[in-house]
């Protein structure tokens, strides 16, 4: 079965349908989720009917010829179908799914997200598979055995990428029925804006003078002294005080460039999405020029600082941009 | 995108496969043609070669002149299409192109599918009991390839899922069993198969050879009903009579060919004063012979037969369809004289008489003064020595008279029959062979007898003067409950398969033993051939009426069997599903249970609360308890969260529990 075919009419309007919740499979305070009894569907797939037909096929010959060895073998194979359901069933009930990570991503890029399927029996699960959105995974769970699948989404724009509707199955032991169950976890992450093609150009930039400098590790001016400690640069020890017996102190210098750069929504041009898009961009400017930036947008202003939260935070900012919180 | 059905079969999984299919159409290899058999076999053997040349699997125009050229045999040797042999060649033809064809994962389970069908075609060939659990070796084997395919990992490790598979095809027995026994039957088939039911009859032939008869025994199919009206005659009268038999070659006894002096009138029977007709009705399956059945002797003529003059009731074309006649029997009879050309056949000996078998007959003829002593003599001889009744008997060579009465001396009537007439005839006695049917079950529902294949037997009919010919009877010499015993075709099984021996010997405790095995497994054999193999309508109306469900038949039969086939699978449901729930971590039973003995003195936690708010809270209330309740929220946080996690701590967490009985 190819998989296309693999998402078969059986599920795809079910998934549009809103279900009540005890046919859910939710997730609990604490991010995971057991797939209950009731929250199971199961139907034959496609080989499972042409066993079905191999089943009556088999039952009309033995009928015609009064064969009892081949009533029984045909009655075997019939229990043995029913068996199988119910082991398809089984296979799925009581896993528990565990939301994990995912990392934050620039729109157009997939999100990935990690979910883990424990297995709390002590025998195997083989065959589960995760399927949401285009993608799937799929694994064989030994006996108390947990592993992380990974699913990824394409995004296509800014915002909040939640998790959507995912689906796990499984086929096992004999392919014959598809058990499946519809689960939500808490799992999200946030898409930013595709960073513009060229940096923008900002029709104001302000570099605004410091007045104490930044109070960096900078090379450029010179913001005081303080008292040796291991690992200081010896470049950067006072030999002078030094020679006069003012004991080992270390020259402190201010940032290289002790301005800050406002990247300013009012000073861009376009519309909104251009907008946040070559903020975006200047952010990651900004940020791998190692200069110390603050974004300004409307309803939003972030002040001044570096570093990776601070770029994720002022990349949130853009990708939460008009969302209400 | 990982998926199971897309992966390429690996090399290992495409020998098994092949393997595993061979090994399922084996037993056709001789059932069909041979071109068939070549074709299927080449093509096994081609697409072994290319597990390890991938560049010899065909592509999509080769393959379809391939299976033109599969389709094209199958037509040059079964040009029609129908029946039985075609289709199981169509069949193998097709798994053989499938097999060539296969190159992934989901071709397992068309190959699968395929191999089933094979596997229960294996049935309509032969019965036996090592088909029986070669099939039932292969469904396992098969089975556990399905399971195997539906594993993500894709390496070869078959035994979890031949487990799997064991355990799966055990629990389905249940429903197995319930859908057997009352899934309704039919007496007729579903529709007529027009030219293969000439092959298919089974029934009494013109020949009979060692092995002839018996063979018939294991088939319970129904060769005539008789409808007696009023009293049934025991089954020791039960002697249906059908074609006779004059001529052999020394092996095998060919039935009468008729002869001029054949065609007149039958002779005049002088039946005995008291003698009382019996009138009962006969309904006759139809027959691939002319010969119609009656108790000896006819005295009716149905329409469209005739008499001869050794009493067959010959009719002038095979009955294709169930045939209805009246019928009138002596059972008391007395034939008068006998024909110069009947004494002469009668005495007809083939060529290849052995001296002891003439020692022996004249042994007899000492120690007698009338031929009618001669003849308990011979059938002394047959009830002192040795012999044993089964359905197995030895192959015989060429002279299979002498060999069985001197050497193998294991047989069933046929042979007993067939070299009792020929003793006879050394004697001087004129003597003809019988074949036909004798018994027959007396249905418990229907007041009816119903005679099967089963009850195929061989007799001997001697010419004595005071009393004409005169039916004998060896097999009863050797084993009375044939006679006595109203057969059904299960009962048949008590009988035959171990031997049964008239003169204990020796009553030692190993032979007892051995008997009481032998005794065991013809006890099994005996419920096979009633439960399984001879499971019939009729048997089904007697199941139902012995477990007080008499009312069901027809259409109720089958709502029953629904209802108790889903009780069945119910039943199952539940023993699966209670071994499903999950045994908690023994960690967690046991500050479970810690938890409980709290909450008995009041202290109960709320399932929000951690194992550390708890602890807190516990100490807090019980300022006594401090010691113990820290010790095992620790350990418990330890072993679970943290990298406490070891046996010896798992022991003592469990020691403090125990010992926490505030």
């Amino acid at each position: 079965m190819t998989g296309s075919a693999d998402r078969t009419a059986d599920d795809s309007w079910l998934k549009r349908v809103r279900l009540p919740i005890r046919r859910l499979v939710c997730a609990d305070s604490t991010g995971s989720a057991r797939v209950g009894g009731r929250q199971i569907y199961i139907l034959p797939t496609a080989y499972g009917l042409l066993y079905a037909v191999l089943l009556v096929l088999m039952l009309v010959g033995s009928i015609n010829y009064a064969n009892n060895l081949g009533f029984l073998l045909t009655f075997l194979l019939a229990g043995l179908g029913v068996v199988a359901m119910l082991h398809t069933w089984r296979n799925l009930v009581g896993v528990v799914l565990l939301s994990g990570q995912a990392a934050d991503i620039f729109a157009g890029e997939p999100a990935r997200f990690g979910i883990q399927l424990s297995n709390l029996r002590r025998w195997p699960r083989p065959g589960l598979q995760l399927a949401g959105g285009d993608d799937s995974d799929a694994t064989d769970l030994a006996a108390s055995e947990a592993q992380r699948l990974e699913l990824s989404m394409p995004s296509r724009k800014r915002g909040r990428l939640r998790l959507p509707r995912i689906t796990l199955s499984t086929r096992y032991p004999l392919g014959l029925f598809r058990a499946w169950s519809y689960v939500e976890l808490p799992l999200h992450c946030l898409v930013y804006p595709a960073p513009a093609a060229a940096s923008p150009t900002l029709v104001a930039p302000s570099y605004r003078q410091s007045r104490i400098g930044d109070r960096g590790v900078g090379a450029d001016d010179f913001t005081g002294q303080r008292h040796y400690r291991p690992g200081d640069s010896p470049r950067h020890i006072n030999w002078k005080a030094l020679a006069r017996e003012q004991g080992l102190l270390t020259k402190r210098f201010g940032g290289d460039r002790a301005e800050r750069r406002w990247l300013d929504w009012s000073q861009l041009q376009g519309d909104q999405e251009q907008r946040l898009s070559q903020l975006c961009r200047a952010i990651l400017d900004a940020s791998g020029e190692e200069v110390e930036y603050g974004l300004k947008i409307p309803g939003t202003t972030i002040r001044p600082a570096r570093g990776p939260a601070h770029r994720n935070r002022c990349l949130a900012q853009l990708a939460l941009f008009g969302e209400v919180e | 995108m990982k998926r199971p059905a897309q992966l390429l079969l690996s090399g290992a999984w495409q020998y098994v496969l092949l393997l595993l299919l061979g090994l399922a159409v084996l037993p056709h290899l001789f059932n069909i043609e041979r071109g068939i058999t070549l074709f299927f076999l080449a093509l096994l053997l081609y697409r072994a070669l290319a597990v390890s040349r991938p560049g010899l699997i065909p592509a999509r125009l080769p393959l379809f002149l391939l299976t033109l050229g599969g389709v094209a045999n199958v037509l040059l040797h079964y040009p029609i299409l129908f029946g039985r042999e075609a289709g199981v060649a169509l069949l193998v033809s097709m798994l053989a192109l499938k097999l060539v064809e296969m190159r992934v994962r989901r071709d397992v389970y068309i190959l699968v599918f395929i191999g089933y069908f094979v596997l229960i075609t294996q049935f309509l060939y032969n019965e036996a009991g090592w088909l029986v659990l070669y099939v039932a070796a292969l469904v396992i084997l098969l089975t556990a390839l399905l399971v195997d395919s539906q594993r993500v990992k894709s390496r070869f490790n078959p035994l979890p899922s031949l487990a799997t598979s064991g355990l799966m095809l055990l629990q389905a027995i249940p429903v197995t069993i319930a859908l057997f026994l009352f899934f309704p039957r039919f007496n007729s088939p579903l529709w007529y198969l027009g030219s293969e039911r000439s092959q298919a009859v089974t029934g009494i032939s013109g020949e009979i050879s060692p092995g002839s008869i018996s063979g018939l025994s294991r088939s319970s199919e129904v060769a005539f009903r008789v409808d007696f009206g009023a009293a049934t005659p025991p089954a020791a009268q039960r002697y249906w009579r059908g074609p006779v038999f004059w001529d052999t070659d020394g092996s095998s006894w060919s039935a009468a060919r008729e002869s001029a002096d054949e065609r007149g009138p039958p002779p005049v029977l002088t039946a005995s004063e008291t003698a009382e007709p019996l009138s009962y009705h006969v309904t006759m399956e139809p027959s691939s012979e002319r010969w119609i059945y009656a108790l000896e002797l006819p005295l009716l003529t149905p329409p469209g037969a005739r008499l001869t003059a050794d009493f067959q009731l010959l009719r002038n074309s095979a009955p294709e369809r169930r045939l209805r006649y009246r019928m009138r029997s002596l059972t008391d009879y007395h034939t008068g004289a006998l024909t110069s050309h009947e004494r002469e056949r009668g005495l007809r000996l083939p060529d290849n008489i052995t001296p002891r078998m003439v020692e022996l007959v004249q042994s007899w003829r000492r120690s007698s003064r009338s031929d009618a002593e001669l003849v308990l003599n011979a059938l002394d001889h047959f009830r002192r020595q040795e012999f044993y009744y089964t359905l197995y008997p030895p192959l015989l060579g060429e002279n299979p008279a002498d060999q069985f009465l001197f050497e193998s001396r294991r047989g069933f009537c046929e042979h007993y029959a067939t070299s009792f007439t020929l003793l006879m005839r050394i004697a001087g006695i004129p003597t003809r062979l019988v074949g036909g049917y004798q018994g027959g079950e007396i249905n418990p529902l229907g007041d009816y007898l119903i005679v099967r294949q089963s009850d195929a037997h061989a007799w001997v009919e001697i010419w004595l003067p005071e009393s004409g010919w005169q039916r004998v009877d060896p097999t009863a010499a050797v084993a009375p409950e044939r006679i006595e015993r109203p057969l059904d075709p299960a009962s048949i099984a008590d009988v035959i398969g171990a031997p049964i021996r008239f003169i204990e010997l020796d009553a030692g405790l190993f032979s007892d033993l051995l008997r009481r095995l032998r005794w065991g497994a013809d006890a099994l054999n005996a419920s096979w051939h009633r439960w399984v193999l001879g499971y019939s309508r009729e048997r089904q109306h007697y199941l139902m009426r012995l477990l007080g469900l008499g009312f069901l038949h027809g259409p109720k039969l089958g709502y029953a069997m629904i209802v108790i086939t889903g009780l069945t699978v119910a039943a199952v449901a539940l023993i699966l599903l209670r071994r499903n729930r999950e045994r908690p971590d023994p960690v967690l039973r046991h500050y479970r249970a810690f938890c409980r003995r709290l909450a008995r003195l009041g202290i109960e936690r709320v399932p929000s609360e951690g194992p550390k708010a708890f602890a807190d809270r516990v100490i807090a209330q019980r300022p006594d308890l401090t010691a113990s309740v820290a010790a095992i929220s620790g350990l418990y946080i330890g072993i679970r969260y943290g990298r406490l996690d070891n046996a010896k701590n798992r022991a003592r967490f469990t020691l403090l529990v125990r010992r926490f009985r505030p």
